[in-house]
């Protein structure tokens, strides 16, 4: 028995030093040398083998949607690699699901570029870039929120569609060891080329907004890159019904401001959700944006007004006053931003209304 | 007790803040596996199973869910409710399985006592039988759970 499991035990040891012996082999030794990408079928780009996919692109200044920077845990960096990539690993298939795995789906950050590639990407992918930017301005909204304003510095200005968003760079720093990037609505005026505002609500033991709420100061050099995702506004005149909750708000800013810079007459509704009255945020800018944009209409719901707060605006959930003050959508559209739970109620509340399912669109936060 | 390789990447995983602000150990000292058996042993001298425990807090979860981020009552005893943030959290033990960022909080009616989870808390008590390290910013005392949530 002793035999059999120091036998065991010297086989083991041998297979481990072996795949440690590869490991290091590779890194010292392993020379892919200059390997072609091909994207799209047209665009061909020589690049250093050895690295991920993710990161080679980004070498590159193509710039794959990606939450975690690298570290396969967020499951956004997917592409198509049609040719070179070798076979799935597993830590890229708890984020693929059969119809993308036999599409050719993968995940950037997993893949090595060990030879030629081929790829397919989104087009709207080459306008991402990065920007190296300073932190201008950081303002409490709620107990748990803030606006944080970034002035871009290289490149000077971006142009984005009110709706979309960036990713944030979280430096390395005390309590996260690595840099990682999380993805946050633009709420800055699309006017003023130069800024960029996120409101961002602090995830208890989050490694970003940790970041952004107890350790980025004033005037602190920051990077991002950007801009993405497809939440803005459709070229009807159709009735809107804005829905959101806490950091939801964001994107809505931004499109407001779009709405006032393009003097839009469209009628918009902003069904906004708090819990209580002190969670409500930028009551002012809402207030200031019913003025110059006859149309609007911002109407806080409060859940629970403590009992010492004077509230006689609308009370209970959000969808609940949706309904209340709507009796047929059939002819509007629904813009929503929060929570899937938030998304799937207002979904449903908007459908039961009337509103078509394709009439209504989201930035879900998942 | 010695280590395996399998079992000190875990710890290193579980220490490091790759996945959460300062990781799933606080200033623990102890090993996960140590952490895991004082802890299954509180649960079940107080005379439930950590499929229980987890049971109970997808129950409550789910209640809260449907308030759409606002305190109400789940029940005689409870209030709760739920934030979501953009993104999901791995589990760091070497299994597929992705988690909502989702917190929920849960305040007693009766003694004004509160405690707060999130959906990896869940996954971790059901599956790993672990409440996270001493000082770990979603650690849970399983006593102080076991006396809100039932």
């Amino acid at each position: 028995m002793v035999t059999l499991l120091i036998s065991v035990l010297i086989i083991s040891a041998i297979a481990a030093a072996l795949a440690l012996l590869l490991v290091i082999a590779e890194y010292f030794f392993a020379n892919y040398g200059e390997c072609t990408v091909t994207i799209n079928k047209e665009k061909k780009i020589k690049v250093e083998g050895g690295a991920s996919l993710l990161s080679t692109l980004s070498s590159q200044k193509i710039f794959i949607p990606s939450a975690c920077g690298g570290k396969g845990t967020c499951g956004l960096c997917k592409l198509k690699v049609l040719d070179g990539a070798g076979p799935l690993l597993p830590t890229e298939e708890p984020f693929l699901d059969k119809d993308e795995i036999k599409a050719n789906v993968r995940m950037a950050c997993q893949v090595k570029v060990r030879q030629d590639l081929k790829i397919e990407i989104p087009e709207e992918l080459f306008n991402i870039k990065e920007y190296n930017c300073k932190c201008e301005e950081i303002r409490d909204l709620t107990h748990d929120m803030k606006l944080f304003r970034f002035k871009l510095v290289e490149p000077s200005e971006v142009k984005y569609i009110p709706g979309q968003y960036m990713q944030f760079q979280a430096p390395e720093y005390e309590k996260s060891k690595e840099e990682v990037y999380r993805a946050y609505s633009i709420a800055s005026d699309p006017a003023k080329k130069d800024i960029i505002d996120f409101v961002i609500r602090l995830v208890p033991g989050g490694i970003c907004t940790t970041y952004c709420f107890n350790y980025l100061k004033k005037g602190d050099d920051a990077k991002m890159n950007g801009p993405y995702g497809h939440f803005k506004l459709t070229d009807t005149d159709k009735e809107m019904v804005w829905i959101a909750g806490g950091s939801g708000i964001a994107p809505f800013i931004s499109i407001l401001y779009q709405m006032k810079n393009t003097n839009n007459q469209r009628k918009a509704t902003f069904y906004f959700g708090a819990n209580q009255v002190k969670e409500l945020a930028l009551v002012d800018e809402m207030k200031q944006f019913e003025k110059d944009l006859p149309n609007f209409k911002f109407v806080p719901v409060i859940s629970r007004p403590e009992e010492n707060e004077s509230w006689d605006g609308e009370k209970g959930l959000v969808i609940d006053a949706v309904t209340r003050n709507n009796k047929d959508l059939s002819n509007a559209e629904g813009y929503l931003c929060g929570s899937p739970g938030l998304i799937d109620a207002s979904v449903k509340t908007l459908t039961g209304l009337g509103m078509e399912e394709e009439k209504i669109f989201y930035d879900k936060f998942a | 007790m010695k280590e395996s390789p399998q079992s000190k990447k875990l710890d290193e995983m579980l220490r490091s803040s790759k996945l959460a602000a300062g990781g799933f150990m606080g200033h623990d000292s102890r090993s996960v596996y140590e952490i895991i058996d004082n802890d299954l042993a509180i649960i079940s001298e107080s005379g439930y199973t950590k499929e229980q425990v987890a049971a109970r807090m997808h129950e409550i979860t789910n209640k809260a869910i449907e308030l759409l981020g606002n305190w109400e009552e789940i029940d005689e005893k409870l209030l709760a409710r739920v934030d979501e943030a953009k993104g999901s959290l791995v589990c760091p033990w070497p299994h597929s399985g992705r988690y909502a960022k989702r917190v929920t909080y849960v305040k007693s009616i009766e003694t004004d006592e509160t405690i707060q989870w999130s959906d990896l808390n869940i996954h971790f008590i059901e599956e790993h039988g672990f409440f996270e390290g001493k000082g770990a910013y979603f650690r849970i005392e399983p006593k102080e759970l076991i006396k809100i949530i039932f």
